[in-house]
């Protein structure tokens, strides 16, 4: 079934495609946005790691495969919002040294653009949709720029109680930039710091798309569909642009929108296999992929937290999931001696007990009466810290079609990732210091928190550069081949740094769409 | 979420309970009053819900009273998309049923070989502590599913959910809930 031809379909109502449907709604373009799962609404956010899965996938598209598999069920997201419907919303950005390192350390690649290009988009998202922190804090490691709109987030006693060993060891910690609101913010409440953000924030103190970007869009007059599984992206007959997309209703019914723009914003996994599986005559390696760099160089970010139990009550149900303090104190890429890559470090997050977050994983070793004896004391003095650390892009680290498929008859896809030699010795770096912070803030017990490297978050298969050379697309996430074809979020970045990518996504995909309503009569033709 | 759904969804949460067919008709229910009312499973057969039952146990105490059977048993039974297992987070394909099947085979089966044919539900306290202890270690010698380690892991998490993620498993740690909606009674 054919639909009305509108101007920009946007695949994926997320953190990315919903600043793209803002930003060219608000230009007056029409926009449909289409989103696989539920139509979720903050009513539907129940306080409760039960319920919370309900907005994560359920049997991902893909098999996850090589030495160290994406964690794609907890990172993912289902349904609109989707992953930013249950981030922890720290919003760190990237900085300066992020853009050039195979200029300043002959390592990976540059990124075709530098932090001073974004820097404003930082700003101005911070504007949009509201930002809790200490800007002037934090310009000990970036350049300076705007003040966040509110000022930093309560702190708790489980963030302070760190203060003192990051100081010993000469880390300097500073109020944690977040999405969340300190005070209220465009008719939207305070934080009442119950610690349930990571299940969805139904109150819109959490700067989730449906309260932001999304509700803009919305209120423009973008249209959202729920329930479609895009299978296709559609080119004319000479290939030399795209028409729209094929997808699946809730009825399973195909369906085609045609549109002068696509926009796929369905994160860094499924944008690829869905360029993969619409490979034509005159793109018989899928769209955008002459080249061949579709679905190559994904990477992750791993973490060495620090866990620890204090002789004190340090109330760790209160915060927020995201962080009450951070620091860039080890983000040059050659900070820890013998390694390589940045880490970002945060402490104070409010804890619950169950889920893979909860401090009953705290000790996976323990069960039977030694976990029940394990809970009491870490229910009064548990607290942790965490580094994320920096993987370089590797191209072997890859997103193929599978031969299996799924209910559309659309192939699945394979995303295969390893570490290389760099990753654990970072990671090792970054848990020795942690104890030694442990030690030094007084914790009675503490452990690394080891088992396998962790894989958190997921970004590239689409990177962006300076041309078709070297990768998908250009810094506004246009592909090099199909001009009326852009890709968003965290798949375009060239390299991962250390910070939770979710800031930088709306910046540069404000980016983007605001270029592409700029340029719409060049790039629509 | 359209409307229809969106009150099949919430009469779940907003009760605190799920699901369970009684005499062909739905009544809603804690895991742990399903149990205590013998409500049948849907899914499992007895003997898996027993192997599951004294896993749990093993695994974090106050888990068989909880329900673990009973909830792994009605969250299996429904759509995946609609499930509230752990499993969901950590990549398991659905339908989630083929895995609980696998994993609890390969437990009595390991079981069995190692204590002269007796399944895991007949072992004695000692005996279920050293099989779990050898499973998360992925030392069990001829193991045959999926993985020990992981195993463990997943229905480890199970019993913490039924056991501490619920409002009264707070309470028991003395910890505040503080819902921003709340799950009314015991999710």
């Amino acid at each position: 079934m054919a639909n009305e031809k509108v101007d920009v379909v946007i695949v994926g109502a997320g953190a990315s495609g919903s600043t793209y449907a803002a930003v060219l709604a608000m230009a007056g373009k029409k926009v449909v946005v289409l989103e696989q799962g539920p139509d979720w609404q903050l009513s539907d956010l129940i306080s409760s790691d039960f319920w919370g899965r309900r907005v994560k996938p359920a049997g991902a598209p893909f098999l996850l495969e090589g030495k160290n598999p994406v964690s794609y069920g907890y990172q993912g997201g289902w349904g609109v919002g989707g992953a930013a419907l249950h981030y922890f919303a720290n919003f760190p950005r990237l900085l300066p040294n992020d853009f050039r390192i195979k200029s300043e350390h002959n390592r990976a690649h540059d990124w075709p653009i530098s932090y001073q290009d974004v820097a404003p988009y930082y700003d101005k998202v911070a504007r949009d949709i509201g930002v809790s922190g200490d800007a002037k804090a934090e310009e000990i490691w970036r350049p300076a720029g705007d003040a966040y709109p509110m000022p930093p987030m309560k702190t708790f006693r489980n963030g302070e109680i760190w203060l003192k060993g990051f100081e010993s060891v000469g880390i300097r910690m500073v109020p944690a930039a977040v999405g969340m609101n300190s005070t209220e913010y465009k008719g939207r409440p305070a934080c009442i710091y119950d610690g349930w953000c990571h299940v969805g924030c139904p109150i819109g103190a959490l700067a989730n798309p449906l309260v932001t970007y999304l509700g803009d869009a919305r209120k423009a007059g973008a249209e959202v569909r729920p329930w479609s599984n895009v299978t296709r992206v559609l080119t004319n007959a000479q290939g030399t642009k795209v028409t729209g997309v094929e997808y699946y209703d809730q009825k399973k019914e195909r369906q085609v929108q045609e549109a002068s723009v696509v926009v796929l914003a369905a994160w860094a996994a499924q944008n690829p296999r869905l360029l993969l599986n619409s490979s034509t005559d005159k793109h018989p390696k899928g769209l955008a992929n002459t080249n061949g760099l579709v679905g190559k160089y994904m990477m992750t970010h791993f973490s060495s937290g620090t866990l620890a139990i204090f002789d004190e009550n340090v109330e760790n149900h209160m915060g927020t999931t995201g962080a009450q303090y951070m620091s860039y104190e080890r983000y040059g890429k050659t900070a820890h001696k013998g390694a390589f890559g940045s880490s970002f470090i945060v402490a104070g997050t409010a804890l619950k007990t169950s889920d893979l977050g909860g401090f009953a994983n705290a000790r996976l070793d323990l069960f039977g009466p030694e976990l029940a004896a394990f809970m009491k004391r870490a229910a009064r003095g548990f607290s942790r810290i965490g580094a994320f650390g920096e993987e370089m892009p590797n191209i072997e680290n890859r997103i193929e079609l599978a031969g299996d498929k799924d209910e559309f008859g659309m192939p699945l896809g394979r995303i295969i990732h390893s570490y290389d030699d760099d990753v654990p010795k970072l990671w090792e770096a970054n848990f020795a210091e942690g104890l030694a912070v442990a030690k030094a803030a007084g914790a009675k017990e503490m452990w690394s928190g080891r088992g396998n490297i962790p894989t958190i978050h997921l970004m590239g298969g689409t990177i962006m550069g300076t041309g078709a050379e070297n990768s998908v697309v250009n810094s506004y996430g246009q592909t090099h081949e199909i001009p009326n074809l852009y890709m968003a979020g965290p798949g375009i970045f060239s390299t991962s740094g250390a910070s939770n990518p979710t800031y930088t996504i709306f910046a540069l995909s404000l980016r983007g769409a605001e270029q592409l309503a700029t340029k719409w009569s060049t790039v629509a033709g | 979420m359209d409307q229809m759904e969106r009150r099949a969804f919430m009469k779940g949460a907003g009760s605190g309970v799920l699901a369970f067919t009684v005499g062909g008709l739905e009544v809603l229910l804690t895991p742990g009053a399903a149990r205590a009312q013998g409500i049948p499973f849907r899914t499992l057969t007895a003997a898996q819900a027993a192997t599951l039952e004294a896993l749990g146990e093993t695994l974090v105490p106050g888990a068989r009273q909880a329900g673990i059977s009973h909830f792994v048993d009605q969250q299996i039974s429904i759509p995946a998309e609609e499930a509230l297992l752990e499993a969901r987070i950590l990549n398991v394909r659905p339908p989630y049923a083929n895995f609980y099947r696998a994993a609890l085979g390969a437990v009595d089966r390991a079981s069995a070989a190692l204590n002269g044919g007796r399944g895991f539900a007949q072992l004695g306290e000692s005996e279920q502590r050293s099989l779990v202890d050898s499973m998360r270690q992925n030392k069990v010698e001829g193991w045959q599913g999926p993985a020990g380690p992981f195993v463990y892991l997943l229905l480890r998490s199970d019993a913490v959910d039924v056991v501490y993620g619920t409002m009264e498993g707070y309470a028991g740690l003395g910890i505040p809930y503080m819902p921003h909606i709340a799950p009314t009674k015991r999710w």
